[in-house]
């Protein structure tokens, strides 16, 4: 227990007098996560809050183009204009707008559009109500092409919003034409007296639909740019622990420190345990620091608040199995690596490889189905998996179980490994 | 002299992917009490030799007996009885020069009152009290140098190995080394030292083994061995005699 100590000691005051060291280790990850909280939470207000910077070119004048402008205006998925420098945008003005990069999207509703809707909507009423003389039926087909201009570095995801937006604004005019044509038809046959279909169109929406979370969370939860980066940074930061172990082990090995130890009656294990100890202790320390930033300093910086769910044991124990994994995983990387670069090239890289396929940078869900498959092996999976199910589906510690042990349960194949490279080195 | 402390017999090691072995069958005995001086050029097999003497590095073959028992099956009452200065200043540089003290006596098992007591006495001994509670990476060549053998030593192992303890110092500092390690030997210390310093070893060891190509090539006193050296002087003659002039890099 006092080799322990003694050993503990040393690694704490080593830490602690490494200025540097402790910055990357405290300061960093917690800029990181300020950082990337407020890049992202940007990055969706900017669509989600200013809008997509949309020109409008209504050359209908008509119900179409004022319906769909209207829309437009009101959706809060557009920044919306129909001007360009002070003047009302043309089809050609639009197009050079979008390609100069000062609109994302151009709309242009051609002219008699609305025309042409309604005398193909009147065709296909007559047609059913057998109005139309035997030889007279005609075939109107509904050729209003609306044309959109889009900047070719806009997303697609974008893209696809704003379309899919268009087409529900055309399908409802549409609908609404259909309707007034159907009215007018009905009442010229029906006699004087009976009451005619009213304008309900316009005031009833026969389907709604609400969007709810489904979360067990008390009062439910709201995904946000916060509630979705703090965990996830927050384990990308921990995982950096593995610079610092590395660097660690691999200065013991070059200044012969490692050597001398190996010649003392102390054992490999009671020396890692020892630095086990002290780096999972830091990596806890971090993780607290981040949450305690994601809870209270997020909203000073004008962001939602972290929400850390019911379960703290929950957040603990998943927190502690990600410093675990991530420490014992430096222990390996250390042990193994020959040089100080080999050690800090190999220690990086494989973190920044491991949060690829974890889902931190981009969610695995959206990944090709292989990479989902390899993504399901990443230790920052499991982790990110564990905080989810606390931060956003208000589970309770229970369900951190599962991805808890499997970080606990690989952290001992590292220092397996470790330990067996290290008998393989003393023999080789 | 008494019995011997460490008998070598046969000892070879070949490291996984090497194309030459590192020792090819070395066979030595050093006695209780003893200083026995391991002499030989660059890349002979000193240190590989004194890695497996020390228990950090397995041999291929062979057998070594510490106290007539073989060290594989006793390694942790070996390492508790050794003591080991390496060639490097295997020191950490932030903490200073009581705090590695303080951590390296209590991977010895020492603690408390008796480490802080030891602590003190070797810092006196060797003139650095005035500088213990300063950092390492402040310190000088030779300052570190007598850090280094403290931190081996504070224990009072019976058998001490001492790779090249006095390279890069000062004669000041050197002459302070060899004395208290003088002193150590007289106190019944048994030593096995390498030093490319050989007017240094010529004085201080009571045996010589000269090592060349993973193998002993002569051993016995620097006496012995420079007399049955035709034209040699003293131990330098004799071991450009026995390894030659060419260049071992």
């Amino acid at each position: 227990m006092k080799k322990f100590i003694a050993i503990i000691t040393k690694e704490l005051r080593m830490l602690l007098r490494d200025k540097i060291g402790l910055s990357i280790l405290f300061i960093m990850p917690l800029v990181l996560i300020v950082v990337m909280t407020v890049i992202q939470d940007a990055a969706f207000h900017s669509i989600s809050e200013e809008g997509v910077p949309l020109v409008f070119v209504d050359n209908d004048k008509d119900s179409l183009g004022i319906s769909i402008g209207n829309g437009l205006k009101e959706s809060t998925l557009c920044a919306f204009s129909d001007q360009i420098d002070g003047k009302p945008a043309t089809a050609e003005t639009a197009r050079a707008a979008v390609s100069e990069g000062k609109f994302m999207i151009a709309v242009i509703i051609p002219e008699h559009a609305t025309q042409k809707i309604r005398t193909s909507v009147e065709g296909l009423v007559e047609e059913t109500m057998g109005l139309s003389e035997i030889g007279e039926i005609r075939h109107y087909v509904d050729s209003v092409e609306i044309l959109m201009y889009i900047d070719p570095v806009a997303k697609n995801s974008i893209v696809v919003t704003v379309t899919s937006n268009l087409h529900e604004f055309i399908a409802a005019m549409k609908t609404k034409l259909m309707f007034e044509t159907f009215s007018e038809q009905i009442g010229e046959i029906v006699p004087d007296g009976v009451s005619k279909p009213s304008n309900a169109y316009a005031k009833t929406q026969i389907v709604s639909y609400k969007q709810e979370y489904a979360s067990k969370l008390e009062g439910g939860v709201t995904p946000n740019a916060v509630q979705h980066n703090v965990p996830a940074w927050t384990i990308f930061g921990i995982f950096f622990i593995v610079v610092s172990v590395v660097s660690n082990i691999m200065k013991e090995k070059k200044d012969g420190s490692a050597f001398r130890l190996h010649t003392m009656p102390t054992s490999y294990s009671q020396l890692i345990i020892g630095k086990l100890i002290v780096y999972v202790t830091v990596c806890t320390l971090q993780f607290f620091a981040m949450m305690l930033v994601g809870v209270y300093f997020m909203p000073v910086l004008g962001l939602p608040a972290l929400d850390p769910g019911d379960s703290y044991v929950g957040l603990f124990f998943i927190g502690i199995s990600t410093a675990f994994a991530a420490t014992s995983f430096g222990v390996l990387i250390g042990t193994v690596a020959q040089s100080e670069q080999q050690g800090a090239i190999l220690g990086s890289l494989s973190v920044l490889l491991l949060s690829a396929l974890g889902g931190i940078w981009v969610p695995a869900y959206v990944m090709p189905g292989v990479m989902r498959t390899i993504s399901e092996f990443s230790p920052m999976n499991w982790a990110m998996d564990g905080f989810y199910k606390l931060l956003f589906r208000g589970e309770g510690f229970f369900s951190t179980f599962a991805p808890g042990m499997k970080l606990i349960a690989l952290s001992f194949v590292f220092l397996l490994g470790a330990s067996l490279f290290n008998r393989y080195k003393k023999r080789a | 002299m008494e019995q011997p402390i460490i008998q070598i017999n046969d000892l070879k090691k070949t490291y996984a992917g090497a194309l030459e072995p590192s020792l090819r069958g070395i066979s030595l005995q050093v006695k209780s009490g003893e200083v026995y001086g391991l002499l030989g050029p660059n890349g002979a097999g000193k240190t590989t030799l004194l890695s497996i003497l020390c228990g950090v590095v397995a041999p291929s073959s062979g057998t070594i007996l510490y106290r007539n028992h073989p060290i594989s099956g006793n390694i942790r009452q070996l390492k508790q009885e050794i003591g080991v200065v390496p060639q490097d200043i295997a020191l950490y540089p932030t903490l200073t020069a009581r705090e590695n003290l303080e951590f390296y006596g209590a991977m010895y098992g020492i603690h408390g009152a008796d480490l802080q007591s030891k602590i003190q006495f070797w810092l006196d001994q060797f003139e650095l009290s005035h500088a213990a509670n300063r950092r390492i990476d402040k310190f000088s060549g030779g300052m570190k140098r007598r850090i280094n053998l403290i931190a081996s030593i504070m224990h009072n192992p019976q058998l001490l190995f001492l790779d090249e303890p006095t390279v890069g110092v000062d004669v000041q500092s050197r002459t302070k080394i060899m004395d208290q390690l003088v002193e150590l030997n007289k106190r019944g210390m048994t030593i096995i030292y390498t030093s490319h310093h050989l007017a240094e070893a010529e004085n201080f060891c009571d045996t010589i083994g000269i090592i060349d190509a993973g193998t002993i090539i002569a051993s016995g006193s620097p006496n012995v061995l420079i007399e049955q050296t035709p034209g040699a002087r003293d131990l330098e003659d004799v071991f450009l005699a026995l390894t030659n002039r060419k260049l071992r890099d």
